[in-house]
């Protein structure tokens, strides 16, 4: 049977209609001088409506935003195909080429004050891996006006960081310890005997229970760095070179690991820091960082593309030293493989899951991921879950110091899933009882503590109330688990 | 039946895939003609250059490149600059002096 053509129609272009075409795009063709312009105006779709605080049109005149750009690069192919695409529609040559109606003008300001480019480097959270800090700060500064900032994974377990980005040191007096081998994940007062950043950063990732628990562990501590950074450096947007190929990826990869609440988050983000959290300031939009992924219209063919015609330097992003059976690698072959024979579905996915909302309100936010969450994650487990009440005594867990409460139902999956093959790396330190939280992870919950002390009250004695419920694990027969399960049968 | 003639091509490596090949972005080659098959001439195409790259150039970890006789799916081919969809995937028959170029689209976001 021959084989079927990837492209509709004829090999000129569908824009110009007068060249032959040099790429095929989801079944079109276009010609390398239109697919620049192409690409420019999918990422300035993308963006430029959510650079006001209220939307007002892609018209770059009315663009004035609330404070300066961060961009988060990796290293890779999609952030460094973003810097580029930045740099030419906001500093560059494509940007000075549309100065109108004279130097003074007020439309043909800078949309950004600054433009700070933010790389987070993970080099230390395995002992084998490389730091290429240098290559990728010289990728950087081959771009004007660009200012470099540095952030290292182990931040997120530093209190002199936190007391720099946060400006506030006394939420932090004493540190928290929490133990992962309980489904409650009890805190402790006692903390870790870890002595320096390096060491809590390590001692966390290797006692995570599986290899796509360290990897989601490790995005989700760089997505709040970059946060952090953001609010620190008065950066009202950020913007990551997530592609769609790889937002695909992120969105079926996240939603696998009990990510669904967040499902409109993953594609989008206004993040509210913890100190103006319920203040009629955040709720008008004032301090609320923005994430954004510009990329999002673009797949991975045309940021390659894109990156080979222009000739740009690709750093490289550095992958993380652990056996690739994660969900998340899982995902992205299937993906990728799917997207070599129908490009098109690949789009559908990002676009068709970028529609969906979660069921009900989000009832607060997680003190591990800082995204919406469901109220009560206990509650919800037990009502997807088969459970026993038995009249075992509760008094062995005790759920004022637990920090599962807290979390939302993707971390406390994260933090507490097993399997069965576990994650086989050499755990830093033997097994530890405690491992400290991230630090935006012990502020928080030191804010409840506070906030609980003045009331005189315990934030979870809504949860207490609940009477002596707690989980058992047991094994059924067949007939017992139909029993239990019947009247939910059609 | 006259034999086809050596074809000197460049072939050239991007998104981290010259690492596989002895580090080096741009080579120059000379692709011998494909040995001929029973009942005809084989053709010189880009699933035989694929083949004959996977032989006589590739160093290392060959499940990176080639998967199913073919490249692996995130592997853009270029040829003379155009996208390989465009001008028949595998089946393009190579000319003297033609540019293949194999850019990796999976080095990360």
């Amino acid at each position: 049977m021959p084989r079927k053509q990837r492209f509709d129609r004829s090999r000129t272009c569908v824009k110009c209609k007068v060249n032959l075409g040099n790429l095929v795009i989801r079944h079109a063709v276009y010609c390398k001088e239109c697919f620049t312009p192409l690409i420019a105006s999918r990422f300035r779709h993308a963006f430029e409506p959510h650079i006001n605080l209220v939307p007002a049109g892609p018209r770059r005149g009315l663009l004035k935003p609330s404070g300066d750009l961060l961009i988060g690069f990796s290293g890779g192919l999609g952030s460094t195909v973003l810097l580029d695409l930045v740099h030419r529609t906001y500093i560059g040559r494509t940007f000075r080429k549309e100065v109108r109606g004279g130097k003074e003008h007020p439309r043909n300001d800078r949309v950004w004050t600054n433009i700070r480019v933010c790389y987070v480097d993970i080099s230390d959270a395995f002992p084998e891996m490389e730091n290429r800090t240098y290559s990728v700060q010289k990728a950087v500064e081959t771009y004007e006006d660009f200012e470099f900032v540095l952030v290292r994974l182990q931040d997120a377990f530093d209190l002199r960081w936190w007391e720099k980005v946060s400006g506030n040191s006394s939420t932090l007096s004493s540190s928290l310890g929490i133990d992962l081998s309980s489904e409650d994940l009890l805190l402790s007062s006692t903390s870790p005997p870890d002595s320096t950043p390096v060491s809590a950063m390590r001692t966390y990732l290797t006692s995570l229970p599986t290899l796509t628990a360290i990897h989601s562990t490790i995005s989700t501590l760089i997505r709040l760095l970059l946060l952090y950074t953001a609010r620190s450096t008065r950066s009202s947007h950020v913007v990551l070179g997530t592609s769609l190929t790889s937002l695909s990826i992120s969105l079926i990869s996240s939603i696998s690991q009990g990510g669904g609440f967040v499902v409109p988050q993953t594609v989008q983000e206004e993040w509210v820091p913890a100190h103006i959290e319920g203040h009629p300031e955040s709720r008008a939009g004032k301090g609320v960082v923005r994430l954004l992924r510009p990329l999002r219209e673009v797949g991975m063919k045309e940021c390659t593309a894109w990156a080979w015609w222009n000739q740009l330097p690709i750093p490289g992003k550095q992958r993380i030293p652990v056996p690739r059976h994660t969900i998340g690698d899982l995902t992205k072959d299937f993906i990728v493989g799917l997207e070599k024979d129908y490009p098109s579905t690949v789009s559908t996915i990002a676009k068709t899951v970028g529609k969906l909302a979660p069921k009900g309100e989000a009832g607060r936010t997680c003190a591990m991921c800082e995204l919406p969450a469901q109220s009560v994650v206990q509650e919800w487990k037990s009502r997807i879950s088969i459970r026993s009440f038995t009249g075992l005594d509760p008094s062995g867990t005790d759920a004022s110091n637990s920090l599962a409460p807290f979390l939302c139902y993707s971390c406390h999956t994260t933090l507490t899933s097993r399997s069965s093959r576990g994650t086989g790396l050499p755990k830093a330190g033997g097994i530890p009882a405690l491992v400290a939280p991230p630090v935006w992870s012990q502020a928080r919950l030191a804010q409840k503590d506070h906030a609980d002390a003045q009331l005189g009250t315990n934030s979870l004695d809504g949860l207490q109330d609940r009477g002596p419920e707690i989980w058992e694990t047991k094994s059924l027969k067949p007939d017992e688990m139909k029993a239990v399960v019947d009247e939910f049968i059609l | 039946m006259t034999e086809a003639p050596t074809l000197n091509l460049k072939i050239e490596f991007g998104g981290g895939l010259e690492l596989l090949f002895d580090n080096k972005r741009s080579h120059r080659v000379a692709l011998p003609p494909p040995p001929p098959s029973d009942t005809q001439a084989a053709p010189t195409d880009i699933n035989y250059l694929i083949q004959w790259m996977k032989d006589n150039l590739l160093r290392e970890r060959a499940e990176l490149f080639i998967e199913n006789g073919t490249v692996r799916p995130g592997i853009l081919v270029l040829v003379n600059d155009t996208d390989w969809e465009l001008e028949g995937e595998g089946e393009y028959e190579l000319k003297e002096g033609d540019e293949v170029v194999f850019i990796s689209t999976l080095h990360g976001g």
